[in-house]
């Protein structure tokens, strides 16, 4: 029989006690949080997700873009919520990065979230929509623009905005049509929608005879695009088509014209920002982006734009409205269906049309937007206009 | 234009990009050659570099209007001034302690302080892309001297001939100078140099130093070419200099300027041939080909490893 016990294993023991007792506390502390996650969800709010790029080089689109759907939430609440409660928002950052989308849609997920209004980068959405998918939850962008979005088949994923399959080709059309170009170079971000906006453009200009001189990618954090511009030059292109983000596309834009190429600068939305205009100037000539029709013609417009900039005093930048209008649609869609069950309130979304700045919004069994119109805008006395020529 | 004048254009752009290159990579060879080891922050120091001269230039037109070369001038000194001052704190704070430590820590310890360094710029300076004012960098992006058809930028002659020129003194102060003696004996063994009475310390604070200055003026350099600096600047580029220096030889000076060389040449060629979503592909494509065929890089001596 053994009396005295070994130091070395008393201490062994001692630190078996203290795992033990770490273990413990540990799941008591799991237990608690899982229980107060739990209390929340029976709790009187409804949660929705806002996410979205809210740093970094995207950050004024994705930002601006939230901050009008905030704007809406705001309105809901202020006349009482929807569904007789009051509407809570948690809103997290996805960096304009995949892997991050990923995790901020888990985290959307696990806070109990019945919808989410984002992302902005389609290479952030079309992951984070197949979390969304999983999970039940509805999910409405208001400015990714690529198709697979909407072509997996989901059955609560929305777009409010158009896609870069009638996009491209309205920026295709304007160069070969309008600005009369047989050759163009075309450069892209080689993301999601850079690269498919650009795959787009090509195909447009191509099937109308043109000729496409340059097609080529680079990195997103690259700023150095000298070589790039040597190839367009040394290409003959009469036009430029750039596929990507206004982070990299004022700077090339700018480099271009110090380089001595004046050919026109065409882009889509991702160049629609107000940053963008602010690197290549206010007066820059020869440079097309396509967007959506303008809206400002609506009468509700105008008192968007006047709470927006009461409530954050800057710019309303590119898809603020359309951030607006998704939370609107969305929480109307809510109330009228009388519950947040996702596949009611889809049924509710895919049944009728919505009134909205954008005008009337119909979505079809995909969840696009029915008819959704691109128009070609131009910089002119330092703010964006439609052209009149656009096709 | 015809494609003769397009592949000089080409083959200037690879050799300006090069030269960039070839002032970070500088950075990582001095500190690689007098501690054995790799300094992460490196890129991000560079991008403090960019960042300082357009803040202190904008100072400084506050404070006495808009002198052009004045405020550029003092601007690169700002920047080399702050860069050399993170340099040398890295050193102090997160490299000192750990010089004996397992090679390893040092290494860790700078991937930490160059993610740090990246989000406190990001948190703190910008969160996102900030215009170069161009205003101090157009004449030197739109004026140049014109050679075989095409233009060359006086910015692209300027980045060429600094890198050149501060290559050269390194070479000197490194192979003929009493303070290049007291560097090469450090790299060599710091417990016999201490014991010489070579201040150990302050001979690697100074590596730092040095290397960040150059670093700041790369920086400065790059922010004028490309119109725009941002808070992850430095990781892509300081990611292309260490490969540089790794192609050249690292620890080794003029090598690290023709690793850089060749990667500029190389990227602009690729673009030029490929298109640049090849750039990554043919770049370190090139750096396997050339470990494989010389495992000490071009101009790499057969020594026996010291660590």
């Amino acid at each position: 029989m053994v009396l005295r016990v070994d130091p070395a294993g008393a201490s062994d023991l001692d630190k078996g006690v203290r795992k033990l007792s770490l273990f413990v506390s540990l799941a008591v502390v799991l237990v608690i949080g899982a229980a107060l996650a739990g209390c929340q969800k029976g709790s009187d709010t409804i949660k929705i997700g806002l996410a979205a790029v809210q740093s970094g080089s995207d950050a004024q689109i994705g930002a601006t873009m939230l901050d009008g759907s905030q704007i809406a939430i705001d309105e809901w609440n202020a006349k009482g919520g929807v569904l007789g409660k009051q509407i809570e928002t948690i809103s997290l950052d996805d960096e304009a990065n995949p892997q991050k989308a990923n995790t901020v849609a888990h985290n959307l997920v696990d806070d109990g979230v019945v919808a989410v209004i984002g992302h902005l980068n389609s290479n952030c959405t079309i992951p984070a929509s197949i979390v969304y998918n999983d999970a039940k939850v509805l999910q409405i962008t208001p400015g990714s623009t690529n198709p697979k979005y909407t072509e997996q088949g989901f059955p609560y994923a929305f777009r409010i905005c158009g896609r870069d399959d009638q996009q491209g080709p309205v920026a295709g059309k304007y160069l070969h049509d309008v600005l009369k170009l047989n050759k163009i170079a075309i450069l892209h971000n080689k993301t999601a929608y850079g690269e498919g906006l650009a795959t787009e453009v090509k195909k447009t200009f191509e099937s109308l005879g043109g000729q496409v001189t340059m097609f080529q990618g680079i990195g997103v954090d690259e700023n150095d695009f000298g070589a790039n511009i040597s190839v367009i030059q040394g290409s003959g292109a009469e036009g430029f088509f750039w596929g990507g983000m206004y982070g990299q596309g004022g700077p090339l834009c700018v480099k271009m014209r110090q380089a001595g190429v004046n050919i026109p600068f065409v882009s889509g939305d991702g160049c629609f920002a107000q940053p963008f205009i602010d690197t290549v100037g206010g007066t820059a000539p020869n440079v097309f982006l396509s967007f959506g029709k303008d809206y400002h013609q609506n009468p509700n417009a105008a008192a968007f734009i006047k709470s927006y900039n009461d409530k954050y005093h800057q710019d309303i930048g590119a898809y603020s409205v359309y951030g607006y209008d998704a939370a609107n649609v969305l929480l109307t869609a809510i109330q009228q269906a009388g519950t947040t069950d996702p596949d009611k309130v889809a049924a509710v979304m895919k049944s009728q049309p919505f009134d909205t700045i954008l005008g009337k919004v119909e979505f079809d069994t995909k969840g696009d937007v029915k008819g959704s119109g691109f128009v070609m805008w131009t910089i002119k006395d330092g703010k964006l206009q439609v052209l009149p020529d656009s096709p | 234009m015809s494609s003769g004048s397009t592949l000089t254009e080409i083959v200037i752009n690879g050799i300006s990009r090069g030269a960039v290159y070839a002032l970070i990579a500088l950075g990582y060879t001095m500190v690689y050659g007098v501690l054995g080891m790799i300094n992460f922050a490196h890129g991000e120091v560079f991008m403090i570099g960019m960042f300082a001269c357009v803040y202190a230039m904008g100072v400084f037109s506050v404070a006495w209007g808009d002198h052009v070369a004045l405020n550029l001038g003092l601007g690169i000194v700002v920047a080399m001034i702050f860069s050399a001052g993170y340099g040398y704190a890295n050193e102090r704070i997160a490299y000192r302690r750990l010089r004996k430590a397992h090679v390893l820590a040092p290494l860790t310890s700078a991937i930490g302080i160059s993610t740090f360094l990246q989000y406190f710029i990001f948190l703190t300076v910008s969160k996102e892309k900030v215009n170069f004012p161009r205003y101090y960098s157009d004449w030197l992006t739109s004026h140049g001297i014109h050679f075989a058809g095409v233009q060359v930028t006086y910015l692209q002659l300027a980045i060429l001939g600094l890198s050149l020129v501060i290559m050269g003194a390194l070479y000197f102060l490194i192979n003929h100078t009493r303070l290049g003696i007291a560097l090469r004996a450090t790299a060599q063994d710091q417990l016999m140099a201490s014991l010489v009475g070579i201040p150990v310390d302050k001979i690697i604070a100074f590596t730092f130093i040095l290397g960040s200055g150059l670093a700041a003026i790369a920086g400065v350099m790059v922010a004028m070419n490309n119109n725009v600096l941002v808070f992850d600047a430095g990781y892509r580029v300081g990611l292309k200099a260490f490969t540089a220096a790794i192609l050249g030889g690292i620890g080794n000076i003029p090598g690290a300027v023709l690793g850089a060389m060749i990667l500029g040449l190389t990227e602009a060629m690729t673009t030029w041939g490929f298109g640049s979503q090849w750039d990554d592909v043919t770049t370190f494509a090139m750096l396997m080909l050339v470990l494989l065929l010389r495992p000490r890089g071009l101009l790499g001596e057969r020594v026996a490893d010291k660590v």
